[in-house]
């Protein structure tokens, strides 16, 4: 039975029970008004008759004629009310009928004694001449008459009693039947208590509880059911969904474990890259270096350089493998999360760089307190490979001028590397964080076109984005943001051998434009 | 024993690479004996005199191993473990010079033994220059524990 029907049906229980008292009470006024009225007319009753019996006496003392008006205004009153009464008295109430019965009897034949009396010769008392059997005759008539009238008094009040009695009984039939209601109602409290606290509240705790162990990973975890009432189908609603959570995630499970084979497959894959393609280059390269040195005499200018162009390509391949590596290298990494001090990482870098090109000073500017949680190494790779382009780039300007910085957008801080360099017309933007995509060419500006896409990965496994604006001409600005990590917990970022995209959902898709779809204003 | 008669140990799978190598210790004027190990268990065989080398039984063992990593039959590291494991071997200097440089294989060089690690590369110039320099130091400046022989 569902938990409705049983509320409904305690709630028609109780409204029984309250029905039923006031149905009791009801009647119970009823009936007492009844008797109580029947009293009143009992005393009214007793009262005439006490009347009848002072007019008797007053006749039998004085023996005025009056008395038999009086007698007989009396005697009719009561008759009256001894109908009134006997109309009033029910058929279940048999004393009372038979009481009344009587009582009318007496009264006519005490009447027919009255008018017998008064019917008989006057005597005076004072005459003292009366006829001794007129007398007697007289003083038995009288006194059965005061006898009678005496019995009837009897009766009237005994009948007033009946009717105290059936006062007295409604009014105990009033208490019990409230007793009873109370009791019904009381029992019904219980019995919703009791439906409450086990059909209600014990399998909400059951619930609550198997909500924990599911949350807690325990993904069998399953509820009995017992019944068929509204928790139940809950209940049973609720193991439907843990098991289609369940089969969700064995289904990633499964997609990770697959994710990892594949990963591992790529590892296998840069591993031999590493490993296997480099043989060769180094095969051709040293025995290229081997011929021009060991035939130098014996080849012409052509075959000389022949030769080199060789050697250079061997070794552009070569670097080209290390840097796609480093770029798998990039994805592969397990990030380690701590405080970065990106002004002074600048700065390292830039002194190196300054070093390494005393012919190419540039005026540097770099914004002291810019801090980041970020993975140190890779955000060394990813400065390192922003300020060699800045330099790079600035090769041919007249003053070069390198600016990093940072500055806040609300939510979040972008750091942001300018130059006055070339620069490059914006329509290519979209190309330039590519694997391979370089927008000049090689003999200009040296590099293998990987930087940028290096740079990229690693701003993406920080939940990041970079943009860039650019002219031709006037140089670019690469602008980046990142996730704010928590200090405290720096082990929570993006796994490594995951795919970082899927990690940032504020920030772009797989193909986030390069013009920097959040780090605006760049 | 005459500094050039140490002889060291390459083991080294690629014919190209031997050659090349070798060409870099005659380039870097190192004149000291090198033997070529064509895989892990050959290696092993020469150092510990047995299968085609078990006339070695008294000869000394090399001045210096280098290893490369990927190899047939048993690699590099498996090679590494057997000469650290071996009582006579656990102190001879062996140099890791392989393509490699993922970071787990440099790991791994290290903590079974190795004594260095270095990474080929692709330029010859560069090459020799990283040859001369483990030359000098792992067979002129380098000091070992007294030579022992072969069982």
């Amino acid at each position: 039975m569902k938990i409705s029907t049983k509320g409904r049906l305690a709630t028609a229980t109780v409204l029984g029970a309250i029905g039923l008292i006031a149905v009791a009470t009801w009647s119970a006024i009823e009936e007492v008004e009844q008797a109580d009225s029947q009293r009143r007319q009992t005393t009214e009753i007793a009262r005439a008759l006490n009347g009848l019996r002072l007019v008797t006496f007053e006749f039998i003392l004085h023996r005025q004629a009056r008395a038999r008006e009086q007698e007989r205004e009396v005697s009719q009153r009561l008759d009256h009310l001894l109908a009134d009464f006997s109309a009033g008295v029910s058929s279940d109430d048999p004393a009372a009928a038979e009481l009344t019965h009587d009582l009318r009897a007496r009264n006519a034949t005490a009447d027919r004694l009255f008018v017998e009396l008064l019917a008989s010769p006057v005597v005076e008392p004072s005459a003292g001449s009366a006829d001794p059997a007129t007398v007697r005759f007289e003083s038995q008539l009288s006194s059965r008459l005061l006898i009678l009238q005496q019995e009837t008094l009897a009766d009237a009040f005994e009948l007033s009693d009946l009717a105290a009695q059936r006062i007295d009984a409604a009014q105990r039939r009033v208490a019990v039947v409230t007793l009873a209601g109370l009791a019904l109602i009381a029992l019904c409290a219980c019995g919703a208590a009791w439906l409450v606290h086990w059909k209600m509240l014990r399998p909400i705790a059951r619930l609550e509880q198997a909500t924990r162990e599911v949350a807690a990973g325990n993904w069998g975890y399953r509820l009995e059911i017992h019944g068929d009432d509204e928790i139940a189908q809950m209940a049973r609603h609720f193991n439907a969904m843990t098991h289609a959570l369940r089969d969700s995630f064995h289904q990633i499970e499964r997609s990770n474990h697959e994710l990892a084979a594949l990963n591992k497959e790529i590892e296998a894959f840069s591993y031999s890259v590493s490993h296997d393609l480099r043989g060769p280059l180094r095969s051709m390269d040293g025995f290229a270096l081997a011929l021009l040195e060991d035939y130098s005499g014996k080849l012409d200018e052509d075959g000389e350089d022949a030769l080199h162009r060789i050697r250079a390509a061997s070794q552009r391949m070569g670097r080209l493998i290390d840097e796609l590596l480093g770029l798998s290298r990039v994805t592969r990494t397990e990030l380690s999360i701590r405080p970065v001090d990106l002004s002074h990482m600048a700065h390292e870098i830039t002194d190196s760089l300054a070093k390494h090109h005393p012919e190419h000073p540039v005026s540097l500017r770099i914004d002291e307190g810019m801090t980041a949680q970020a993975d140190p190494a890779l955000m060394r790779i990813a400065m390192q490979n922003l300020l060699e382009n800045a330099w790079k780039f600035t090769g041919k300007s007249a003053s070069p001028a390198i600016h990093v910085g940072m500055r806040n957008t609300g939510e979040r801080r972008e750091f942001f590397i300018s130059d006055n360099g070339v620069g490059f017309d914006m329509a290519y933007a979209s190309r330039l964080f590519g694997a391979f995509q370089r927008l000049h060419h090689e003999n200009e500006f040296a590099g293998t076109g990987i930087g940028l896409a290096i740079v990229q990965r690693v701003i993406r496994r920080h939940g990041g984005t970079i943009g860039v604006q650019a002219e031709l001409g006037k140089g670019a600005t690469f602008t980046f943001c990142m996730q704010e990590f928590e200090p405290e917990h720096p082990a929570a970022p993006v796994p490594a051998h995951a795919d970082p995209i899927s990690h940032s959902p504020a920030h772009g898709g797989p193909h986030a434009p390069a013009e920097g779809a959040s780090c605006e204003r760049v | 024993m005459n500094e050039s008669d140490k002889v060291i140990l390459l083991v080294e799978d690629s014919a190209d690479d031997a050659t090349l190598t070798l060409r870099a210790f005659k380039r870097s004027h190192l004149m000291n004996p090198i033997v070529v190990a064509r895989d892990g268990i050959e290696a092993l065989d020469f150092l510990f005199a047995r299968g085609m080398h078990a006339d070695r039984a008294n000869a000394p063992l090399p001045t210096l191993v280098i290893l490369d990593l990927k190899l047939p039959k048993l690699d590099g590291l498996g090679v590494l473990k057997a000469i650290r494991a071996e009582p006579m071997t656990q102190f001879l200097p062996v140099v890791i010079l392989t393509s490699s440089k993922e970071e787990q294989d440099l790991i791994s060089g290290y903590a079974l033994g190795a004594n260095s690690y270095v990474r080929k590369p692709v330029d010859f110039v560069e090459f020799l220059e990283a040859v001369k320099v483990l030359g000098i130091f792992w067979l002129m400046l380098n000091q070992t524990p007294t030579q022992r022989t072969s069982s």
